[in-house]
């Protein structure tokens, strides 16, 4: 049975549930308790679960993530939440110098099993310093997994995964699709970490993308329908690890691919991921990896500009097009 | 408006130019006639003039870098226009895609003097054109037995891309010889790789061969006459170095009954038949080992009003210019017929394969002695076989006969030869 929700009401029933199950996971971050969340993504957690494991903190990312990893090292399941991911940067030393290397540092005695979550990427109008996209940042560090689920049932299932994952997740969600509707199961479940999801099946060019462009592919999918190319849509759920099997698997039978990613284009996951399917599909090829970034500037503020700047579904049509020499 | 300048068409083979260097940079003044670059064909390196005045607003092709024929390479400003201006202009343009010139069926030689010479594609020597063909598009036609060659690609710069491949095999009259000209069985016990030479010979014959209707009429020509008189000639010119071939005596013969038989020096075209102006015989050269060896097609123009003497002195000097320097497109282009003779070797018959866009092209054996039946009597004499290879879109049997009896009497009656 499924019932349609929220997508801030699926990451909401993902950590009440593992709070819930286990008593070592708790939730701190600004604004998490008494105010329900910056999003409303707590609501009615501090009354469940009092404040000891729903902490407000305050504005000092670097402070309250660097203490929640020693939690995690010494066996608590903290999730952090920013209200941002363009709030993170201050704390780059504890959460990607410290989290993701604590299990190599310590020769395996003790990892670091945290959740850090919030928004990413450009919300509408916030502004260059407050639209980052951190994956093509962050994902370049080994020793954490990073999930940027697109649609609520992925968001809980992804989120309680997380939880449970004995290694640093950064958990990528996305303030424009904090209010998506979709069905969700009643029943509890989990979808692992690592696995891709074709969304729309194809024939004639493989689209692969994750979080919220997902979404733009899925419409510019629709628009060149009509025009007779079927794309497949690939939903790579997980940035790290990446399921490069699924996408091969796809590129193999379309011979053409295109990447869409709303991180600026230079060494972003879709140059990654383009490059592994030129390597995996060389003789699969009928073109170069078309790829869609968000443009190489910083995020501009006009809501005009703002739209162009992002991997639109048109942006996405006018590439795979070309990528199928259909232009 | 700004002029653009485009890759020319510098060779009848010309699909693609590379830029050896620039003579002229951003902002340079230039006029009608100016060599503006150096560019390397298939065949040999040419320079590039500009046909109007105004400045250079921008080079969009790097020295180095090869393009395809048609595909946009330098922007000129025209008077009154701002470099600035062109040049962002250019920067649009150079962003579309090259359109990949359409080698359509070769236009025919109007005229010896026009500029842009477009008749014979004879295989030639240079470079070598680089196939550029999509990794699918590569595995697929290897999967099933497709040579490359044979298709046309329709991608970015005549990239072989997948659909090309599909669509060949769909063609169901081009698939036929796709199953014959498959990749080499596995007891090879070595390879080398063709040459540029050889990827034009090989594109070029099979072109010929599989889309021109072939067949061949031979006929027996007495050989006594002009094998005397040969001999007469070379006996008078030996004192200054000088002689003359059977061959030479052949070409001018050829181009005399030629102009009695005008769809002899005549191309298909599609829905009509072109006629050329000058008779223009093209002669096969084999090339020395040493040089990588293939074959050229070298052109004796106005074969039909130059004496047997000018015939051989043009025939020597391109021989040997195609042995050791190489000869230049202008040496191989506008052959309207042509002749390959293997009697030096001691060949007694062979057919030819037609070299595009010409309807005809003779094969020569040997001038041998052999018994012939004279007047009820075998006696001795000199006989040769020679093979014509006809287009029979252009050329039927009987006009091959016809056109054989006229040079017989050439041939056997070689006075004219010598008017």
């Amino acid at each position: 049975m499924t019932r349609t929700i929220e997508y801030r009401d699926a990451l909401n029933e993902a950590m009440s549930e593992e709070m819930r199950r286990d008593e070592r996971v708790f939730l701190l971050g600004e604004e998490v308790a008494e105010y329900d969340g910056a999003y409303k993504v707590s609501r009615g957690m501090l009354q469940e679960f009092g404040p000891k494991r729903v902490v407000d903190t305050p504005i000092s990312e670097s402070g309250f993530s660097g203490m929640a990893i020693g939690a995690a090292m010494l066996g608590l399941r903290p999730i952090v939440e920013f209200m941002s991911w363009s709030f993170s940067l201050v704390a780059a030393d504890p959460i990607l110098n410290n989290a993701p290397k604590m299990l190599y540092m310590s020769g395996g005695q003790f990892g670091c099993p945290i959740v850090i979550r919030g928004n990413d990427g450009a919300g509408g109008q916030l502004g260059s310093t407050h639209s980052w996209c951190v994956e093509g940042l962050y994902a370049n560090v080994p020793g954490m997994k990073m999930v940027i689920p697109a649609f609520p049932a992925d968001a809980k299932g992804l989120l309680k995964s997380a939880i449970r994952d004995d290694d640093p997740v950064f958990f990528l969600e996305s303030e424009r699709l904090l209010a998506y509707k979709d069905e969700v199961p009643e029943e509890e479940y989990l979808i692992p970490i690592g696995k891709a999801l074709v969304r729309r099946p194809g024939t004639d060019c493989t689209l692969v993308s994750f979080g919220r462009p997902v979404h733009f592919c899925l419409e510019a999918a629709e628009e060149l329908a009509r025009e007779g190319i079927s794309c497949e849509v690939i939903d790579g759920r997980t940035i790290r690890p990446l399921d490069i099997d699924t996408i091969v698997q796809s590129v193999k039978k379309t011979n053409y691919c295109v990447v869409v990613d709303q991180s600026w284009p230079f060494a972003s996951p879709g140059a990654e991921i383009a490059a592994q399917v030129h390597a995996a599909c060389f003789d699969d090829l009928d073109n170069a990896v078309g790829r869609v970034h968000s443009a190489d500037v910083p995020t501009p503020y006009a809501s005009e500009l703002e739209q162009e700047y992002l991997p639109n579904a048109r942006r996405i049509c006018e590439a795979v097009r070309a990528t199928t020499y259909n232009a | 408006m700004s002029i653009e300048l485009t890759m020319p068409r510098l060779s009848d083979t010309m699909e693609t130019g590379t830029i050896i260097k620039w003579n002229v940079g951003v902002g340079d003044e230039v006029a009608a006639g100016d060599v503006v670059a150096d560019i390397e064909t298939d065949k040999a390196t040419m320079e590039m003039q500009v046909f109007d005045d105004g400045v250079i607003a921008g080079l969009l092709v790097d020295p180095g870098n090869q393009v395809p024929v048609g595909t946009l390479i330098a922007v000129l400003a025209e008077e009154g226009e701002s470099v600035e201006d062109v040049s962002l202009d250019s920067n649009g343009t150079s962003a579309a895609p090259a359109a990949p010139a359409a080698p359509a069926a070769a236009p025919p030689v109007e005229s010896k003097s026009v500029s842009a010479p477009s008749a014979p594609r004879a295989a030639t020597p240079g470079s070598g054109e680089k196939l550029k063909v999509s990794p699918v598009a590569r595995r697929i036609a290897s999967e099933r037995g497709i040579d490359l060659v044979l298709l046309k690609g329709t991608g970015p710069g005549g990239r072989i891309i997948k659909r090309d491949v599909l669509g060949y095999e769909a063609a169901p009259a081009a698939a036929a010889p796709a199953q014959s000209i498959t990749s080499p069985a596995p007891l090879t016990s070595g390879e080398e790789p063709l040459s540029g030479m050889r990827q034009t010979i090989a594109r070029r014959l099979v072109e010929s061969k599989t889309t021109i209707p072939h067949y061949q009429v031979s006929m027996s020509f007495d050989m006594e006459s002009l094998v005397d008189i040969r001999a007469q000639v070379n006996e008078r010119l030996a004192p200054q170095g000088r002689k003359v071939s059977v061959n030479d005596f052949i070409v001018k013969a050829c181009a005399l009954a030629i102009s009695e038989h005008r769809y002899f020096n005549a191309s298909f075209g599609g829905d009509r038949v072109h006629f050329h102006a000058g008779i223009n015989i093209g002669v096969a050269i084999a090339l020395p080992e040493e040089r990588g060896g293939g074959l050229v097609v070298a052109t004796i123009r106005d074969a039909d009003r130059l004496p047997v003497g000018d015939i051989a002195v043009a025939a020597r000097a391109l021989a040997e210019k195609a042995r050791t320097r190489g000869l230049s497109p202008e040496d191989m282009s506008d052959s309207t017929f042509t002749i390959s003779n293997l009697g030096m070797f001691g060949v007694d018959h062979f057919t030819a394969i037609i070299n595009p866009p010409n309807s005809a092209i003779l094969a020569c054996g040997a001038a041998i002695e052999q018994p012939v039946v004279r007047d009820g009597a075998i006696v001795p004499g000199v006989r040769m076989t020679a093979t014509l290879s006809l287009d029979h879109r252009v050329i039927d049997g009987a006009m091959a006969a016809r056109y054989l009896q006229t040079l017989k009497q050439l041939v056997e009656k070689p006075a004219m030869l010598l008017v």
